[in-house]
């Protein structure tokens, strides 16, 4: 356990102890002078900046002489009677800390008290103060005693708990998932949702360490007398995230209270191999049990064994719609800019709503505030820009980040005349603005733009892209008592711009967008709840589709399918109540309610036949803005934990969610021309109930992380087809739309290393998804009404993510994944009809393409760390799908002259090498 | 959509030339397939305005690929909403034709009953007949394509100034004539079966075995619809493209373009055959399934049937070019054959008797000693290259026009 401290350490305080070298001597004299006054004179004299807060040096009176002396002495001396504590960030910089709570008296008798009190920690007491002052040195934080309970002469224990509730200084909102650790032992916990923890201590003298993401790092010595409480208040780091992050959340795989929650933060992507040079945190969520997609290069996710519409993606709490490039080969997230993800695949906090399978809340970094920095890399395919400048130092700052492909250019630069023409390009940018605009509110924007373009047939364009802004208003309203405004708004679009030879060329344009509001309150009650609360709202206007035809010869009729317009609304509340220390539950509840609005024509069909023409029997129309159709419900979100031992605890969860929008494909998989519509007079919301149980339990003093989840999920009015639809610009598309049920099954188990050289984790997912589409009619009836397996049920999925480190510098990474074919819809015969063959198809589903498997490998070279070093670089070099292993993507079927052809098509099917190199400023 | 798969292959070859080794690859395969239980009905039916036998051609789906399964010994007929029966009598097997010349009713609703063999019966829903439009005009214009390739483009004009046709589907009979590149007036024949010997002869002037016709009908589903026209026009649509290079081109060139207006589920179905058996792109992929036609089975069971019961109104227009009017001055495309000649020593073996005795060859020249006179060699060349019967007959078509 120390070791790992204290490696801990080195890679936490690395750039402290650096800079410190590089500290020059100075000479200095001061007699009968206020510290603040000596300060004053240092800043001159050593050319840096303190900061700290007057009223903590007093007006107490010091002198001294120096001559050639390190700063780091002269400041011990400073300081040497006082609380004050202090760290430098860089050469110029020093911070000054102090302890909160504890009086100098205090200070003074704690080691006599504690080795009275001590019985069964001696361990730590027989170390040598100096110990603490060394550490004191490094740490960034300083040590305080805490003295807990009333001592009792008459009963004496062995242990006593200490409780309490950690929270955010600034916002006062509590941190979930620290962990507090007993230094020298194995001993720790993490806090809950409501930032409380408890943990047992040894009577006596303990020494306990706070450790998240984010947040500064705290050790406390506390004597325990008796049961007691010490409640913190901790700031955010002043750390870059990506040095910290391995080591925290020890506890967090049992201790959440939440079931089937994923985090991914990119530091811990680094090192994974990488096709053609891009580092892609969503791919890499492909990886961990219960998230796959169609196959290697398609588009979208399926969580769960829910549809690829049914993911709420959120970047800085605004929705992106399609976030792929090229087809989906890469994500469209900057890698650079990107902080972490975390999915919730089964229990789905109630503030979130509107798809059925999951939530990816994905979130910018804050920009450094301190000095400009940045990140460059390049790679094969694409090359990456993130600068992170401050505004106002130490208080605001703007982190800007571009990607781009150079594909376009190398097409446009090649003398072959076919090609000239032909296109295939992204990019993306995105900028966020952070503030911290006074001790209790923080203000945040982004600001994100994708687009792709690329040209199958030369006489054809396709583009789409997204767009998003968000802005967050974090402000801390009490103690108890803080309040989170959101306002967001996205639009997704896509264009088809045909400009062939005759005189249909035409530009087809669909757009979605969507604007919310959601104000969120949170309010800690007692000790044991936490209670989030708040409402938002949210309206959509979709532009199905308009023709617009191009040059005065077209004769194609200007087209526009009508507007949808719709506004959903959700009111939430939800409490997490921790029963005693084993039992903890987190219950939420969601009313959602939606309305289609006008101005719009609806069709009304017969009720009980097939929708089509011959079934029409009435166009109503509505005016702009009056009510359609309203759909709403309850929707409960429930959680539970009860820890059986202290490292292994039991979760069960009961998960409803509404969904009012739909993607319309009639592909198997996600293409970019696919669309969105909103629930009207003819379409249901989707719905599904989701159970799921979950064994958590932490081994090894919590360097592996083991879980076993499953679920099961039943959803109902799930979108599909008919065989054949035509969906882009129907201006009757409830006619081409089945709406049917689907089940969900599925056995989850994950093994996480997150320590020592070699880490990494194993996945094993067993799962089925089904779908059941049965009418009376038989139009309306997939494989005879009967369930079958959806197009992305893969029932085996095994992965494999290794990582190696042979020294600070170098390591190897390794992925393996296997797959159970997908299944795909064969001919079973062949019939003649007008002199051609053509297939005669099977079932739906029926057979399964080719098992998937794919070995990548990677090795990773670190720049050296000198502090002088203008860049820090890192090299990466790939080899993706190494056993050059021939995964068919899809399979086909074509008339070809009047006979029928077999044909299947992979994506990458030799071993892909690449060297991407990124450097740090 | 082929070109579609054609130009992710120019992408990945792109990548490739970028350096980052993308490497996409479409390739063919065997699929497994597992044995249907029941081979599927299916009907290829169509009734038109034009007054004529018709035919219903009746099949079953197989599982071996390339094989038609004709469906035999059925009964067919087309009931009309005024309670008049059109019967059909099976005249080759699959192929039914009815008694007597009829023609479609835009007045009259039809339907198609069939009862085959085994006691089962068939009923499609009432069709009517569509608007019917005349094709304007068919012609064939010198055209270079998108990705390069020379050639001749067949077009179709046609208007609907009711507009009410919109779904329209069109089917072709292409014509051609071929001169048998090789072709001399001279012929080897077998002069004795015994003995071996063949002898250069004149041909038979009442066989014509140099310019012969041909005659080819289109097999693939061609499809336009004018509905996201701002009028019921079709015009410069592309029926048919003939590559520079082929042959069937190099003389005198023919086609009759039929055009047929379907009702809107008819064209439909024919849109969803084309949309799955043509290629995909590579990166998604349409849902493919069985496409239900407008014929059922009359029991409740549920056994499918495959196609349709297509009720259209037809029109039809017949064009010709010449090789030499587009191509002035240009060479002819490559013949089908490279017709390599191949010398035979008259006495020595391999002998050219069992050649001629078969019929595979055919004499173009001959070798003689050019000192003696003396006849030493025969030059043949495939008979393919001095005989045109074996492409064509030699009969002149009704229609053609010089």
């Amino acid at each position: 356990m120390k070791s790992i401290l204290s490696i801990l350490g080195i890679l936490f305080f690395v750039p402290f102890t650096t800079a410190q070298i590089e500290k020059p001597k100075i000479s200095i004299s001061y007699t009968n002078a206020q510290r603040h006054e000596v300060l004053l004179q240092l800043e001159q004299v050593a050319d840096i900046n303190f900061y700290y807060d007057r009223q903590w040096l007093g007006d107490e009176l010091i002198s001294g002489t120096y001559n050639n002396t390190h700063l780091s002495e002269i400041l011990e001396d400073i300081f040497a009677a006082t609380l004050i504590n202090f760290f430098f960030l860089d050469v110029q910089t020093v911070i000054l800390t102090q302890n909160l709570v504890i009086k100098d008296e205090l200070h003074q008798s704690f080691y006599k008290d504690s080795i009275d009190a001590i019985h069964t920690n001696s361990m730590e007491i027989a170390k040598n103060p100096a110990f603490y002052l060394m550490e004191k040195v490094d740490s960034n934080s300083k040590i305080e005693t805490v003295r807990i309970g009333k001592e009792q002469k008459s009963t004496r224990q062995e242990k006593y708990t200490l409780s309490g509730i950690v929270r955010n200084n600034l916002t006062g909102e509590p941190i979930q998932n620290l962990a507090i650790i007993q230094k020298g032992s194995s001993n720790g916990v993490s806090t809950d949702i409501n930032g409380l923890y408890q943990i047992e201590l040894s009577a006596g003298l303990n020494s306990i360490q706070t450790k998240a993401i984010g947040i500064e790092t705290v050790e406390k010595r506390v004597i325990m007398y008796n049961d007691g409480r010490l409640d913190f208040r901790l700031n955010d780091n002043v750390e870059q995230l990506d040095e910290v992050v391995v080591e925290s959340n020890r506890l967090k795989n049992v201790e959440t209270v939440v079931t089937g929650v994923v985090e991914l933060d990119v530091a811990d992507i680094k090192n994974i191999p990488l096709v053609l040079g891009e580092r892609d945190i969503l791919k890499t969520a492909l990886t961990l049990p219960g998230i796959t997609n169609a196959g290697e290069g398609a588009a979208g996710y399926n969580v769960r064994g829910g549809g690829t519409d049914q993911n709420l993606i959120l970047l800085d709490d605004a929705v992106i719609y399609n976030p792929s490039h090229f087809f989906g080969i890469f994500s469209a997230l900057n890698p650079f800019t990107t902080g972490g993800v975390t999915i919730y695949k089964g229990s789905i906090p109630a503030e979130y709503g509107g798809r059925l399978s999951s939530v990816f809340d994905i979130n910018t970094k804050d920009a450094n505030t301190k000095k400009f920095s940045g990140e460059a890399s390049l790679g094969p395919v694409t090359s990456n820009l993130t600068l992170e400048i401050p505004i106002v130092k130490e208080k605001s700052g703007v982190i800007l980040g571009g990607r781009s492909t150079y594909s376009n250019w190398i097409l446009n630069s090649l003398d072959e005349e076919s090609l000239k023409n032909s296109k295939a390009s992204f990019f993306d940018i995105v900028a966020k603005y952070n503030d911290r605009v006074n001790e209790t509110s923080t203000i945040a924007a982004t600001g994100y733009y994708s687009r792709d373009a690329f040209s199958i047939t030369s006489d054809s364009i396709y583009s789409y892209s997204n767009r998003l802004f968000s802005l967050k208003w974090n402000r801390k309203l009490n103690d108890k008592n803080s309040m989170n405004t959101v306002l967001a708004n996205s639009q997704y679009g896509f264009n088809i711009d045909f400009e062939g030879n005759s005189d249909k060329n035409f530009n087809l344009g669909y757009r979605i967008n969507e604007t919310e509001f959601k104000l969120k309150f949170l309010k800690l009650h007692k000790d044991n709840h936490t209670i989030n609360y708040g409402l938002s709202s949210k309206l959509y206007v979709v532009n199905p589709g308009e023709v617009v035809p191009q040059g005065s010869a077209s004769i194609v009729a200007p087209l526009e399918i009508q507007l949808e317009k719709g506004w959903e609304s959700a009111l939430f509340l939800s409490d997490n109540i921790k029963l005693n220390d084993k039992l903890s539950v987190d219950l939420g509840l969601r009313y959602s309610f939606f309305a289609a609005l006008g101005k719009s024509s609806q069709k009304i069909y017969e009720t009980g036949v097939p929708k089509n023409e011959g079934t029409l029997t009435e166009i109503k129309e509505f005016d702009n803005n009056e009510i359609i159709k309203t759909y709403g419900g309850l929707e409960v979100r429930a959680s539970t934990r009860y820890f059986l031992t202290p490292s292994l605890s039991l979760k069960v969860g009961y998960n409803n969610t509404f969904q009012y929008i739909h993607t319309i494909s009639s592909n198997t998989t996600v293409s970019p021309t696919d669309t969105w519509k909103l629930s009207d007079i003819n379409i249901a919301p989707q719905r599904a109930n989701q159970v799921s149980l979950g064994f958590f339990k932490n081994l090894g003093d919590n360097a592996y992380e083991l879980s076993l989840e499953s679920y099961y999920k039943k959803s109902n009015s799930i979108l599909d087809y008919k065989v054949g639809a035509q969906l882009l610009l129907n201006e009757s598309i409830e006619t081409e739309v089945l709406q049917g049920e689907g089940k969900a099954y599925g056995v989850e188990f994950l093994l996480k290393k997150t320590e020592g050289r070699l880490n990494g984790w194993l996945g094993y997912t067993y799962s089925r998804t089904f779908t059941k589409l049965d009418s009376d009619f038989i139009e309306e009836r997939i494989n005879n009404g009967e369930y079958f397996p959806s197009n992305f049920d893969k029932p085996h999925d095994i992965s494999l993510v290794t990582n190696y480190k042979f020294t600070e510098r170098f390591s190897l990474s390794a992925n393996f994944v296997y797959q159970t074919g997908r299944p795909v819809t064969f001919p079973v015969g062949s019939y003649f009809l007008d002199g051609s063959e053509y297939a005669l198809y099977s079932d739906r589903n029926k057979f399964r393409i080719p098992d998937f498997y794919r070995l990548d490998i990677s090795f990773n070279i670190e720049g050296n760390h000198k502090i002088k070093k203008f860049a820090h670089s890192f090299w990466n070099i790939s080899v993706y799908n190494v056993l050059g292993r021939n995964n068919p993507y899809s399979v086909f079927f074509v008339t070809e002259d009047g006979s029928l052809k077999a044909f299947q098509s992979s994506i990458f099917a030799i071993p892909v090498p690449t060297i991407t190199y990124n450097f740090k400023f | 959509m082929k070109q579609q798969a054609l130009t992710f292959h120019y992408y990945i070859l792109l990548f490739l030339l970028a350096g980052s080794f993308f490497s996409g690859c479409t390739e063919p395969f065997a699929p497994d397939l597992l044995p249907q239980a029941e081979s599927i009905l299916v009907v290829d039916a169509t009734l038109t305005n034009e007054s004529r036998n018709h035919e219903v051609l009746l099949s079953r789906s197989s599982q071996e690929q390339g094989k038609l399964q004709e469906e035999k010994n059925a009964t067919v007929r087309i009931l009309d909403d005024n309670q008049q029966t059109f019967t059909f009598i099976e005249t080759e097997p699959g192929r039914y034709i009815s008694n007597l010349p009829f023609k479609a009713d835009t007045s009259r609703s039809y339907r198609l009953q069939i009862v085959t063999s085994n006691g089962k019966s068939y009923t499609s829903k009432a069709e009517s007949l569509p608007q019917t439009s005349q094709i304007e005009n068919v012609s064939a214009q010198k055209t270079v394509t998108d990705n390069g390739s020379e050639g001749v483009q067949i077009t179709v004009d046609s208007f609907d100034p009711t507009g009410n046709s919109t779904y329209y589907r069109y089917e072709y009979e292409e014509t051609y004539k071929i001169i048998a590149p090789k072709w001399v007036p001279d012929q080897l024949v077998v002069l004795s079966e015994e003995s071996m010997a063949v002898g250069v002869v004149n041909r038979d002037p009442n066989k014509e075995e140099r310019t012969c016709y041909a005659t080819d009908n289109s097999i693939s589903i061609i499809l336009t619809k004018t509905s996201g026209a701002g009028e019921d026009r079709v015009s410069d649509f592309d029926v048919r493209f003939l590559n520079k290079d082929n042959f069937i081109i190099s003389h005198r060139y023919s086609i009759l373009v039929k055009q047929y207006v379907l009702a809107q589920q008819a064209y439909s179905f024919y849109e969803k055959l084309q949309d799955f058996s043509g290629s995909e792109s590579l990166f998604s992929q349409s849902q493919p399934g069985f496409i239900n036609g407008n014929i059922f089975v009359d029991d409740d069971s549920e056994e499918r049937v495959v196609g349709i019961f297509e009720v259209s109104s037809v029109s039809e227009k017949r064009a010709f070019f010449n090789y030499a009017e587009l191509f002035p001055d240009e060479d002819l495309p490559p013949f089908i054959d490279e017709c390599r000649p191949t010398n035979f020593d008259i006495d020595g073996t391999p002998s050219v008797f069992e050649f001629v005795k078969s019929n595979r060859v055919s004499y173009t020249n001959n070798v003689t000693n050019p000192a003696t006179g003396a006849l030493e060699e025969y030059i043949v060349v495939p008979r393919i290259c001095g005989d045109c019967t074996v492409l064509g007959s030699a009969m002149v078509p009704d229609f053609w026009e010089e």
